[in-house]
């Protein structure tokens, strides 16, 4: 095939337009941002490190950073514990029912975002579902008030909007794995617990990983959850950087927050790929 | 099956049966505040009634919402479809410099925090001096959803033998032609079942249309506002129809996908 040269370049330039203009160009655009400053409500073009050093000199910024460090890691603890046996479960079923099971642990990811947290809120008040069926079982006298507009509130919301995001990634993992393996590893006279320890749990890895950093990243910065069902105390990284761009209008700091979250999150993934790319070998 | 494993099963049932009734309690609860009445908290299982969803009809804040909502996501749909396809083909053509780069840049939104895509994005916008609107939104749902349509249209491409459109040039079509009669048939369920993911994502889509919204609100950002300061019953029938949709739409997205996975 010979391709006029003219075509080409008509291609290249279709395919790099958008992804230049409106992810590199808006990215580098941010990162300018973080040395810039404001002063009587304008923005003042910079070079200053005054962003980042806010972060460091008003303690609430680190204190609220590991406060959703923490948070987001026990959502993807969570997210792993409770979405392998989910994706391991519907591995091991044949036919007909991997595909419903499968569909039906799949279909919460499409269900809006903003009404799940809005029904999170209605479960977990004081006259909410959650509380009913304590109260119900025996396991607390009367409602209470410890479920709702607190921490506790924005980890559970975060757990159930989160989790199919794990289940996937697994699930498609442990697909790959072949039959033949297991059986070998059967006919070579392993119990069960001793193939799932040595064959399916290394093989099932890189989609455990994948959905962990999925269910961690989404957690890490995530603004509107915390604001539904948090309240006043539920507080988080997301929810600072945002108001910076709202009420705080102080875009460079909120930018230079945003450089910060964006470094451990590369950090994150990278360490994610050493810890899959080591398990392989 | 010994004792030990079919108690390991049972358990593995019993904690899936629990995480799904986990992850359908939110739908169920709003599905069944639409069509009951709640005094004091109570759900009143004698007063079935479908009123909630005929006041709707009349709810103009919530209906225009629902129709920017529907042009954004048929605008970002078609733009991210065709964007995906034109990347596809520069991506899997191995003469092409950049691929890597070009393939990293797409990915980006996709990996990053939404909020990171988004406040770059306002960012940009303001600039470069364009206004907020609903064309800001739709550019933001289309850097958004093109890592997906981009990944599906992709895994199809590379299963088409080359072959088959150099034999298609050998025998005279032209490009277009080629296009048409070879990858284009070739590429049609990939394309609606990448078309119908996208769309129920860009009809959900809430953290980076926050920060690209003015004030034409898509229907998550106008649910929010509501819920914000209180909400009236119309929502939860809403809600329910959009469940509903949304479950109608995965369910043909997955069929698709598990169709092509028996073949």
């Amino acid at each position: 095939m010979i391709r006029p040269r003219a075509h080409l370049l008509a291609h290249s330039a279709a395919a790099f337009a958008f992804p230049l203009l409106f992810v590199l160009a808006p990215l580098l655009a941010f990162l300018a941002y973080s040395f810039w400053r404001v002063e009587n409500n304008q923005l003042i073009p910079d070079f200053t490190l005054a962003n980042y050093l806010e972060f460091f000199r008003n303690d609430i910024y680190p204190r609220v950073f590991v406060g959703t460090l923490k948070l987001a890691t026990q959502v993807m603890a969570i997210g792993l514990l409770l979405g392998f046996p989910v994706a391991y479960f519907i591995w091991r079923r044949r036919g007909r029912w991997r595909y419903a099971l499968l569909l039906v642990s799949v279909v919460p990811l499409f269900m809006s975002y903003i009404i799940k947290l809005y029904a999170m809120r209605s479960i977990l008040g004081l006259n909410g579902f959650l509380n009913k069926a304590l109260v119900a079982l025996g396991l607390l006298d009367a409602p209470s008030l410890a479920f709702l507009y607190n921490q506790r509130a924005v980890l559970i919301t975060m757990a159930v909007v989160y989790l199919p995001f794990a289940i996937l990634p697994v699930f498609l993992s442990l697909e790959r794995i072949p039959l033949g393996l297991i059986q070998a590893s059967a006919d070579l006279g392993a119990r069960p617990g001793q193939s799932f320890r040595h064959v399916v749990l290394p093989l099932s890895l890189p989609g455990t990983i994948v959905g962990g950093l999925f269910v961690f990243i989404l957690a890490m910065g995530d603004f509107v959850t915390p604001q539904m069902v948090g309240g006043t105390v539920g507080f988080t990284y997301g929810r600072v950087i945002q108001s910076q761009f709202g009420m705080g209008f102080n875009w460079p700091l909120g930018s230079a927050l945003a450089v910060i979250l964006l470094i451990v999150v590369l950090a994150v993934i990278g360490l994610a790929a050493a810890i899959g790319r080591r398990s392989r070998v | 099956m010994s004792r030990p494993e079919r108690l390991t099963e049972w358990l593995l049932g019993g904690v899936t049966a629990l995480v799904l009734f986990a992850l359908y309690a939110p739908a169920l609860v709003v599905a069944l505040f639409s069509v009951f009445e709640v005094r004091q908290q109570k759900v009143d299982f004698s007063s079935f009634s479908l009123a909630w969803y005929g006041r709707l009809i009349h709810n103009a804040d919530i209906l225009a919402a629902l129709r920017n909502s529907l042009a954004v996501a048929a605008a970002a749909v078609a733009l991210s479809l065709v964007l995906g396809l034109v990347i596809a083909f520069y991506a899997n053509d191995p003469r092409n410099r950049g691929r890597r780069f070009l393939e990293l840049l797409v990915y980006l939104p996709f990996l990053l925090p939404p909020i990171i895509t988004g406040l770059s994005l306002v960012i940009f916008f303001r600039e470069v001096g364009v206004d907020r609107s609903l064309v800001t939104v739709t550019i933001g749902h289309v850097a958004f959803l093109l890592a997906l349509t981009y990944r599906l249209l992709m895994t199809r491409l590379r299963v088409l033998s080359p072959s088959m459109v150099e034999a298609s040039y050998d025998l005279g079509a032209n490009g277009w032609q080629t296009f048409r009669h070879v990858l284009f048939p070739h590429m049609r369920s990939a394309l609606v079942a990448a078309g119908l993911l996208a769309c129920t994502l860009s009809l959900d889509e809430t953290l980076i249309t926050f920060f690209l919204f003015s004030n034409d609100m898509t229907l998550p950002i106008r649910l929010w506002a509501m819920m914000r300061v209180g909400f009236t019953p119309e929502i939860n029938a809403l809600v329910t129809l959009i469940l509903g949709v949304t479950f109608f739409l995965a369910l043909l997205v997955s069929r698709r996908i598990a169709l092509r996975g028996g073949n």
